[in-house]
């Protein structure tokens, strides 16, 4: 599920007025765990999440999950 | 989940089954596929079919007795189709020549077959062909025996001789001129493994067993004429060939009855409905047999029979290309993975649950009744995928806290005596009810919770005719009758539902429930049956129609009736008389009343499948040129949504002066909340006359949204509820991210189990809303929280 679009790298942590960095970052969904790289404020941790990725891999790895 | 009790089901789909003419023919050519063959011009597929079913096809198929014929459908409309006439044509275009086959060698037993006959060259054939060293006893000095007497025009001496010698070629051992008596049988039955008797007649008669034609528990085994009793000349194929399978299983050591209920002529379970085909005359030949052409167009003239019904009325089924078998089948395959990939979940929640499977269906074979336990034992096992049903059930949710529900007594004579004064008490229907009023509330009026979202300002003026019209104190009771939560296979939340709703029906001393919607109507049948209900359209129907005059312009109406309503004649009965009374007229759809079809909503389809909800939508507005009628709030909302013009029946009965209401848009998600609870507030300032507890909206932001992010938002289920908190959130906290290049921000907020994504720009006081989205999985962020507030 890495990701990472030409569109995220112009934002900024708002709160830290930092640049993100692509990182691993845990996710959950029902019982699946895992990391995948996700664009990151290395201050406050807040994690990127476009509308491409929520709607496209993101979905796709959820509904995948919710069939197993 | 009782699986076995639902392959059972599975079972006795007829979709399967074949078709009349191939279960009567002995043999069982398959006639469809031949048929088809022939249709598409490949006179040589058809034949090879010939060649696989048929024992010597190339005489059978000239002179056979086509027990096939007379029970064809078709009939029924115009004519049967003339198979026998098609093999002849058949065998004309289509022979090629029979491939080489190399024998086998004759080491598995030894089999004598008494006559030269059809049947025990059948025999002979079928188990010299399976390794046996086979020899025949004929009588007369040739083989072929009554054949002979068919040699004509279909049927030349010369192919039959050809036929006859290609036995002869053979390694079977032939013994002519060998008259076999009952002496000459018992020492053959001692020198061969096994012996057929296959000759006409017999010095005494013979016992056989009919499935295995084995006399006794001996090694003699019989058939032909003398079994059959008939001069059937595929029957003493069949008979011969039926004898061969008995004679190997015999020789095999295995069971000679296993699995033979369908061997040569049987009943099929097959029902087929022709009363929608045009008749159409059989072709006739121009000369012996029929030309290319004419046999390809004799051959259109089948109409394939294969029962379909439920599966021509569903466009769920049409979709997924189910019939109930093969989608029982693949329940059955879901239901028992452990490890692995639910591949029919989709398939599952995108039913309508609408049950008009079971209305068209010869056997009343439900898979409404099937798919609803399968959701709820996908539930019990924890193996429902959540964003199937979240959004409605959290919808339920909504429609059962205090922004709607709500349960009050009529207003009591005491209360309302500052009404009881002249012309009020004289002109008002309702203030003579209220002075009327007892204390004992013998109806509550129970609307639902999606008419008062689509129709938020009639529920008052229907609640002031009921207190004036029916005889007894009214009540109301807001709420949702759990219909959400049955779809969903939510049986613990139904049931908690049905609780609550008992309480109240008890607490209000069992008042008769006046229900408006038609999933509450089947939710009250199926789940409280102890409480009586009357709907609304039949007190319209008994007490006589609100206002006067109501109509705009004479048309005539064709009349959706609601799938929840499928079983209650009354009720359709009762909409068409107040269709009919307010003037309007009335053309049926085809599938109407009890045959009627869902419009898209049913079954939770809408959310877990909008495609197949848009599939359902647009088969139904296509059915008809007119103005729909419909009478429940979903239908309406889903045909207008997908650009037909359609009246509620609440349109007519209360006419608005704004706006056409034949095309008024649904409501947005969030409206539909806004609505419920705007009629809760209605209600109680209106006719209670109380103070409203808690204002429906505060402090919230301004909100500029343009046409493409606002479709987008109801497309994902997001509520302007979830947008305003996202933002609240962002705003006090900083919460976001900034894009300084565009001034842009993109804030998140996790409510429940879902997160939240909104991108916006700042505009003085207000938000411009570039794009909302969600996402369900939980992002862990390293100091332990997940974006959330909580
Ligand atoms: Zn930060």
């Amino acid at each position: 599920m890495k990701h990472e679009s030409n569109d995220q790298t112009k934002w900024l942590c708002d709160k830290c007025q930092r640049e993100l960095e692509l990182a691993k970052v845990k996710v959950r969904y029902m019982e699946g765990n895992f990391e995948v790289d996700l664009m990151k404020c290395p201050t406050c941790n807040q994690v990127f999440i476009d509308e491409a990725l929520a709607l496209g891999k993101m979905k796709e790895v959820e509904e995948g999950l919710e069939d197993k | 989940m009782n699986l076995d009790k639902l392959l059972e089901t599975g079972d006795r789909c007829i979709h399967k089954e074949p078709p009349t003419c191939t279960a009567q023919c002995p043999v069982h050519l398959e006639i469809i596929d031949f048929l088809s063959e022939i249709e598409k011009g490949n006179f040589q597929n058809a034949y090879k079919l010939m060649e696989k079913k048929m024992p010597f096809h190339n005489i059978i198929g000239r002179i056979c007795d086509h027990p096939c014929e007379a029970p064809c459908e078709r009939s029924k409309a115009g004519g049967s189709i003339r198979i026998s006439d098609l093999e002849k044509a058949v065998l004309e275009y289509g022979a090629y020549k029979p491939k080489k086959v190399w024998p086998l060698p004759k080491n598995k037993g030894k089999v004598a077959i008494i006559g030269g006959g059809l049947s025990g060259l059948t025999t002979a054939i079928d188990l010299d062909k399976k390794g046996y060293s086979v020899t025949i006893f004929e009588k007369t000095n040739r083989l072929g025996g009554r054949l002979w007497d068919f040699v004509g025009e279909s049927m030349t001496e010369e192919l039959l001789q050809q036929e006859m010698k290609a036995i002869a070629d053979k390694k079977i051992t032939i013994h002519f001129d060998a008259t076999v008596d009952q002496k000459r049988l018992a020492e053959l039955l001692t020198e061969y493994d096994a012996v057929y008797l296959g000759t006409a007649a017999w010095e005494e008669p013979i016992e056989a067993n009919p499935v295995t034609f084995q006399v006794g528990d001996s090694t003699l085994f019989v058939g032909g004429q003398l079994l059959n009793k008939s001069d059937s000349v595929i029957l003493s194929a069949s008979s011969g060939r039926r004898a061969a399978i008995s004679i190997e299983r015999y020789l095999s050591k295995v069971s000679l009855t296993d699995s033979r209920d369908r061997e040569g002529v049987f009943e099929t379970p097959l029902q087929f409905d022709i009363t929608s085909k045009k008749p159409l005359l059989p072709i006739e030949k121009t000369a012996a047999i029929y030309s290319r052409e004419e046999a390809i167009e004799e051959a259109q003239r089948c109409v394939k029979c294969q029962c379909r019904k439920c599966i021509e009325g569903c466009v769920h089924l049409r979709k997924f290309e189910m019939s109930p078998d093969a989608y029982i089948r693949q329940i059955n395959h879901s239901e028992r993975i452990i490890l692995g990939t639910h591949y029919a979940n989709k398939m599952i929640n995108s039913c309508a649950e609408c049950g008009l499977c079971k209305e068209e269906c010869f056997l009343d074979i439900s898979m409404n009744d099937v798919i609803h336990e399968t959701r709820e034992s996908m539930v019990q096992r924890g193996k429902m995928p959540v964003s199937a049903h979240d959004f409605a059930l959290k919808d339920m949710a909504f429609s059962n806290s205090s922004r709607f529900s709500l349960v009050r007594k009529q207003p009591s004579k005491e209360e309302s005596k500052d009404l009881f004064y002249y012309p009020l008490i004289s002109f008002s229907d309702y203030v003579k009810g209220l002075y009327k009023g007892t204390g004992k509330t013998e109806y509550l009026f129970y609307p639902g919770c999606q008419l008062p979202a689509s129709y938020p300002d009639d529920i008052k003026s229907i609640y002031e005719y009921l207190v004036g019209h029916v005889k007894g104190d009214v009540g109301i009771y807001l709420g949702c009758c759990g219909a959400p939560a049955d779809w969903a296979g939510q049986q613990g939340l139904m049931n908690e539902n049905i609780e609550a709703i008992k309480k109240v029906w008890t607490e209000m001393e069992q008042p008769t429930f006046i229900l408006a919607c038609s999933s509450c109507i089947r939710i009250f049948e199926k789940y409280l049956p102890e409480i009586k209900v009357e709907s609304l359209w039949d007190i319209y129907v008994r007490e006589g129609l609100p206002n006067k005059d109501h109509i705009k312009i004479p048309q005539t109406l064709s009349i959706h009736d609601a799938c929840g309503t499928r079983e209650n004649s009354d009720l359709h009965e009762s909409v068409r008389k107040i269709v009919a009374k307010l003037g309007y007229g009335i053309e049926e759809l085809e599938y109407t009343k009890e045959k009627t079809k869902c419009c898209g909503y049913g079954g939770l389809v809408y959310y877990a499948n909008r495609e197949q909800s848009n599939a359902f939508v647009s088969e139904r507005i296509g059915e008809s040129e007119n103005d729909l009628l419909v009478y429940c709030a979903m239908c309406k909302d889903l045909f207008v949504s997908g650009g037909k013009r359609t009246y509620h029946l609440l349109d007519l009965i209360y006419p608005k002066d704004e706006g056409e209401s034949a095309t008024r848009k649904m409501p947005t998600l969030s409206e539909r909340h806004q609505n419920r609870s705007r009629v809760k507030q209605i209600l109680l300032k209106e006719i209670w006359r109380e103070e409203p507890l808690e204002g429906v909206m505060e402090d919230n932001f301004t909100l500029i949204i343009p046409e493409d992010v606002k479709k987008n938002i109801e497309d994902r289920y997001i509520l302007m509820e979830d947008i305003q908190a996202v933002l609240k959130n962002a705003e006090a906290k900083n919460e976001r991210f900034c894009n300084p290049d565009t001034g842009e921000y993109l804030a998140k907020l996790r409510r429940d189990n879902v997160t939240f994504w909104v991108k916006y720009e700042k505009e003085e006081e207000s938000f411009l809303i570039k794009s909302v989205y969600s996402h369900r999985m939980e992002i862990l962020e390293e100091d332990g929280n997940s974006g959330g507030t909580k």
